[in-house]
């Protein structure tokens, strides 16, 4: 790869071929270890440990300064934010007492189709740290590791939505795959017309696309995707995302859909971290499944796209 | 041999240290991949003036340190942070003659491979290339080099 002409100090050169080389085969070995035979989550656990200081103090300063903000405001503030947030919760209350109005009549029906319940998850309250992991790839790193529960593949919503999903976990941290992650692929259902098919990621924060839906699709501007519960990773009926762009080209056969998520991948700070993965839904509810690999961890990601 | 400076390594650890911790402070998104490598750039400057504090031992953890940090497949940048440091330790005693505008060069040039190593492993793991603004990270690099040798040959020298 890197070729070496020996030069004026000769023993020491062929002394650094041979060590680069070593190097470089034990590097190459690690990626096909944690590639191809995924054995290394003990050895990214360890040095996540050693890792979780520097991270922390890398955090801290900005948790520092959002307890020094809090402290400091004023009583009008608060008093102002306590109204605010007792109207709030007056009136998710009374939502939720529809809610659960809706949830009865859901289990009932649910009974009479003799399919599976969504989840009893669960779910652990996680902040995003302030840490930042990689300009070119949508992960956040999270404040909740294996020590609390966190398993890799658990689904992760914000207040709005469906977020992404654990992709490595470490002992006190967890890296959190976006749903916008080029190599993130959610199965879902548009709640209009109950058409299922799967979004992907487009590497472009908090924005998704149908690739797999035909020109006669009944998809529109402004439909709801939620959650088909399909694959077994991310629970049924949680909002994806909202339609905001359809265009039909009539020389492909695949319809062009645009998609804005429904959680705010920019800006939620808290995130709910749901510890109880799904069971995979009833043979019935996927026999007309376009989900490959249902029972992989993660929905199995097609090879090319059209 | 002795055409090396005597080895310390503190100075060497501690600036790793603070270069890993520089490469994860967040950053709005607008200048975030403007941000240089500076670990990177730091592992270099080692192996051109003090190829025995560090050397490719060096190289390699803090290649790994960067795969942690990022969560990549382990040895992404391990790989490509041992391959260009050991190209920089081979040519060293030229790189050091080398007056500060042709040093960027050389660094780009390094900093360069440094990322088709990446892209290419990235394309042999299966994640898809969809930014071209990672080959912004070689000029950033280059333009930011005479900083980086002005700042650590002070913290070297002392």
């Amino acid at each position: 790869m890197v070729a070496f002409r020996s030069h004026e100090s000769a023993g020491r050169s062929s002394g650094l071929l041979l060590r680069s080389v070593l190097y470089a085969l034990l590097a190459l070995g690690l990626i096909v270890l944690d590639k191809r035979y995924d054995q290394l989550g003990k050895i990214r656990r360890a040095l996540s440990v050693v890792a979780y200081p520097l991270e922390l103090g890398v955090a801290s300063p900005f948790r520092g300064w959002a307890w020094l903000r809090q402290s400091i405001t004023t009583r009008d503030t608060l008093r102002a934010e306590n109204a605010r947030l007792r109207a709030k919760l007056l009136d998710e209350r009374f939502r939720l007492q529809r809610y659960a109005a809706l949830q009865a009549e859901n289990a009932e029906l649910r009974g009479l189709r003799t399919s599976t319940a969504g989840v009893g998850a669960r779910p652990l309250v996680a902040d995003i740290m302030d840490v930042d992991i990689d300009a070119f790839r949508e992960r956040v790193l999270v404040d909740k590791g294996a020590a609390e529960g966190v398993r890799v593949g658990q689904a992760v919503l914000d207040a709005h939505g469906v977020f992404g999903q654990v992709e490595s976990v470490g002992e006190r941290t967890c890296d959190v795959l976006m749903l916008s992650d080029a190599t993130s692929a959610i199965p879902v259902m548009i709640n209009r017309t109950g058409l299922r098919t799967i979004a992907v990621g487009t590497g472009d924060l908090g924005r998704l696309k149908l690739p797999y839906l035909p020109t006669t699709a009944d998809v529109a501007k402004g439909d709801l995707l939620v959650t088909s519960g399909l694959g077994g990773v991310y629970p049924e009926g949680y909002p994806v995302g909202t339609v905001v762009d359809v265009k039909i080209d009539t020389v492909r056969s695949l319809a062009d859909v645009d998609v804005r998520t429904a959680a705010k991948l920019d800006s939620s700070r808290e995130l709910l971290i749901l510890r109880a993965t799904p069971r995979p839904p009833a043979p019935t509810a996927t026999a007309t499944a376009p989900a490959a690999g249902a029972s992989s961890p993660r929905p199995a990601k097609p090879a090319k796209h059209r | 041999m002795n055409r090396d400076r005597p080895v310390r390594r503190m100075p060497m650890l501690l600036s790793a240290l603070v270069a890993l911790t520089l490469a994860i402070v967040p950053l709005p998104d607008v200048i975030d991949p403007l941000r240089p490598d500076f670990l990177v750039l730091v592992v270099y400057y080692w192996s051109i003036e003090a190829p025995s504090a560090g050397g490719l031992t060096l190289a390699f953890a803090a290649g790994l340190a960067i795969d942690v940090a990022r969560g990549v497949v382990l040895g992404e940048h391990a790989l490509a942070l041992t391959l260009t440091a050991a190209w920089a330790m081979h040519l060293r005693l030229r790189i050091r003659v080398f007056s500060i505008p042709k040093q960027a060069l050389t660094i780009f040039g390094l900093l360069a491979i440094y990322q088709f190593i990446l892209f290419w492993v990235d394309g042999a793991t299966g994640y898809p290339v969809t930014d071209w603004s990672r080959w912004l990270e070689p000029f950033v690099g280059a333009a930011i080099w005479p900083l980086i040798v002005a700042t650590l040959r002070r913290l070297h020298e002392r």
